[in-house]
């Protein structure tokens, strides 16, 4: 068998719907665990007490299990525990949700954590108020030095995000596998998801090598 | 300055620190009067600096007491910031913001924390770079100035909160020796316009020459405290002979 | 104390843990409230018990399919390292187009099309099992890879220069002088990179290799408890990941016990 492009003619739209719930889920993920990234980091930065234990279980917990199982869990326990009905891609979004809090919680605090300490001593001996050396001194910097971090967690979540097939939400891969079984044409359709996520996460890939490289030239220089 | 000549502006009383089991400063006892020009020297690792860093509150003490413009330390965190605002600081690494340019590593602190209009505060900035001779660089990034240059800045950031002491952590070892005199011309300067100035230097002409006393650590000790001519002279202290026979 | 904690401190970090504190509490409550309590009394943990035999195999083959990633990983994965570093181009151009190829899609549509797609081409029907291991070897290969790669690079360029100096012969210098440093600044990223396989081996339970999420969605479908299943299934991933995860530090120390440090 030959790779035929024919096959793709009719369905594509359907593999660029799927595309589109792809960015969407990704996207409102990114907002829900931006929210409980600020507060997990928080707790983690805050040291001591029940916050910062339960914060930092919260982090090692959802950095440490697979995403499918997680997607599993949210998907079939948390309607049956709460008596729920969430849809697939609901379902989704919140264990995404959970996956990026976790991970962007790590990549803040350690970006802050990672502040040099002549620059804090420096705004300490000026006597410069604590919003002024969070707000000037420590976050800029950090964040600059965090994107290359933030865009890399990117990539991982694009990739995760084909996990939410396994649900039955109806991005990309899901869209190829349903064509697939439909005209047996998995090759093309498989492929062309492949390509789809490949001109998705190569430009970031690229962007986050370009950045780190910059940064490893100005540390050896 | 604001003080009375003479009057003592920093006191440390039995000072101890330790970092885990090991005692970095030995019951430390001394006092600066307004106007004065002390310098600290002693062997790497006797705890010049961390004497120095205790004097505004970056390194906290186990025992004893530090009394700083009439404010006993450790207190509470507000005076800590008041006391740290009239106490200036410079660094063996300059410790600019590089992120930000040097007008504004000038402003940050007096716009902030002492709500000084932007334009007071650039002129001031201005002056104050003037005087230590770089007035030409203030729209420049600190990445883009030499060593010696970054220290005149870093000096001028700190005069900038207009403090009544200055403490310098070894302000020129950083430094290309080319670039050395630039930044003690500028603090010899200083000192002469009266200002309160505790040293750690390894610039022994400058202590001699600048200083009106000489602090001698070794091992977290305060072993010699003497006028320059005395200390270099008549040592008295048998590991002052060593470490001057060493860098004399 | 530290001039962070100090920062903390003056942010109002006694409010923030109040804050935080009270959040939690908050939620809590929040959750006993609205839980499904008739659902949580019925659950029945002894079917654990029950199938604890099928939960073991399936939690060994997780790990064997996590160490085949891993071991696999390293070795092809040096291969490739070293391929990128030859003079001869087509073989880096192959060597850096396949790292970026596996690097750069998700191992999902990689698993699926090594199992739906590539017989198709090949002819070769292969099981699931067996698509599932060559998915995640090849994928190992180019993650490791590009570990290896940057870890090589990350030998201070005295060490080439020293070993030149001193004549020393090429795969002397590779196995004495560029490798073990090179293999130490790597633990921290391989150990990182073992937990991204042991939890990407759950991913094959979609090809139903019989790993522990295999095993527990199958026993959860089967006996209709999921709640029971599905949670102590993530409470073992916990458990083995964070326990990975440990074993930088305890691998670090022994290799600076052994270099006298
Ligand atoms: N944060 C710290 N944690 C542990 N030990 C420290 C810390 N800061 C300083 N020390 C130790 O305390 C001792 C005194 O340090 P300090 O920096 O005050 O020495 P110094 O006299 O300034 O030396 P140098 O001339 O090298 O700057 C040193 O032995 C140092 O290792
Ligand atoms: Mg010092």
């Amino acid at each position: 068998m030959t790779f035929d492009l024919n096959a793709l003619q009719a369905d594509y739209p359907l593999l660029f719907e799927g595309l589109l719930v792809t960015l969407r889920i990704v996207g409102y993920s990114i907002v829900f665990g931006a929210i409980g990234s600020v507060v997990l980091c928080m707790g983690k930065l805050s040291g001591k007490g029940p916050g910062y234990r339960v914060a930092v279980f919260i982090i090692d917990f959802f950095r440490t299990i697979p995403e499918v199982v997680l997607i599993f869990w949210v998907y079939s326990c948390l309607p049956l525990l709460f008596g729920l009905r969430m849809s697939a891609e609901v379902s989704g979004v919140v264990a995404l949700s959970l996956f990026v809090a976790a991970n962007v919680a790590e990549i803040l605090r350690a970006g802050i954590l990672s502040t040099d300490r002549g620059q804090l001593e420096a705004a300490f001996s000026l006597g410069t108020p604590v919003t002024t050396i969070w707000r000037r001194i420590v976050l800029p910097p950090a964040l600059r030095r965090m994107l290359p971090n933030f865009v890399n967690f990117l990539t991982e979540l694009l990739k995760a995000s084909s996990l939410l097939s396994t649900i039955g939400v109806a991005e990309m891969v899901y869209q190829a596998t349903v064509l697939g079984n439909e005209t047996f044409a998995y090759l093309e359709f498989l492929t062309a998801v492949a390509v789809l996520y490949f001109l998705l996460i190569f430009p970031l890939s690229l962007y986050v090598r370009y950045a780190e490289g910059r940064h490893t030239k100005r540390i050896s220089r | 300055m604001t003080l009375n000549a003479g009057s003592e502006v920093i006191r440390c009383t039995d000072v101890v620190k330790r970092f885990g089991d090991f005692l970095a400063l030995d019951h430390v006892s001394t006092s600066v009067h307004a106007g004065e020009v002390v310098c600290v020297i002693g062997p790497s690792g006797s705890g010049k600096s961390t004497l120095l860093r205790t004097m505004n509150g970056l390194e906290t003490i186990d025992s004893g007491e530090i009394d700083i413009l009439n404010h006993r330390l450790p207190g509470p965190r507000r005076e800590l910031e008041t006391i740290r605002r009239r106490v200036g600081m410079v660094f063996q690494n300059f410790n600019l913001f590089n992120h930000m340019s040097v007008r504004d590593n000038l402003v940050l602190a007096p716009m902030s924390a002492r709500k000084t209009p932007r334009a007071e505060a650039d002129a001031s900035a201005e002056k104050l770079l003037a005087r230590v001779g770089i007035a030409e660089q203030i729209d420049k990034y600190p990445a883009q100035l030499s060593g010696g240059q970054q220290q005149r800045v870093a000096i001028a950031r700190a005069l900038a909160m207009q403090p009544e002491i200055m403490l310098f952590d070894e302000p020129t070892s950083a430094l290309d020796p080319e670039m050395v005199n630039e930044v003690l011309d500028v603090m010899r300067d200083l000192a002469r316009a009266g200002m309160t100035m505790v040293v750690v230097t390894h610039e022994m002409g400058f202590a001699r020459e600048v200083g009106d006393r000489i602090l001698f650590m070794a091992d977290g000790q305060l072993l010699v405290d003497a006028p320059p001519e005395t200390f270099f002279t008549a040592p008295s202290d048998e590991r002052q002979k060593t470490f001057l026979s060493k860098v004399l | 104390m530290g001039l962070f904690d100090e920062l903390i401190e003056a942010s109002g970090g006694r409010y923030i843990r109040a804050g935080l504190t009270m959040l939690l509490v908050g939620a809590v409550v929040l959750g006993l409230l609205s839980v499904n309590w008739p659902i949580v009394k019925g659950l029945d943990f002894a079917v654990l018990w029950q199938f604890r035999w099928a939960l073991l195999q399936g939690l060994v083959m997780t790990l064997l399919l996590t160490a085949a990633a891993a071991a696999c990983g390293i070795f092809f994965g040096t291969l490739l390292a070293i391929l990128t570093q030859v003079p001869f181009a087509p073989a880096r151009w192959f060597a850096i187009g396949y790292v970026e190829l596996f690097r750069n899609t998700p191992i999902l549509v990689q698993v699926l099309w090594i199992h739906f797609a590539l017989p198709l081409v090949s002819g070769v029907n292969t099981s699931a099992v067996v698509s599932g291991v060559i998915a995640i070897v090849l994928q190992a290969s180019a993650y490791f890879g590009e570990i290896v790669r940057s870890g090589i690079r990350a030998v201070p360029p005295g060490y080439w220069e020293a070993s030149d100096a001193l004549g020393i012969p090429r795969t002397t210098r590779w196995r004495r002088v560029v490798l073990p440093p090179a293999f130490r600044i790597m633990i921290p990223p391989f150990v990182n990179m073992t937990i991204s396989f042991f939890k990407a081996s759950a991913i094959l339970t979609v090809l139903q290799v019989g790993e522990l999420m295999t095993v527990s969605t199958r026993i959860a479908n089967a006996v209709f408890k999921p709640i029971e299943i599905l949670t102590v299934a993530a409470l073992i991933y916990f458990v083995f990941g964070y326990a990975i995860s440990q074993s930088t530090h305890w691998l670090e120390r022994s290799l600076a016990k052994r270099e006298g440090r």
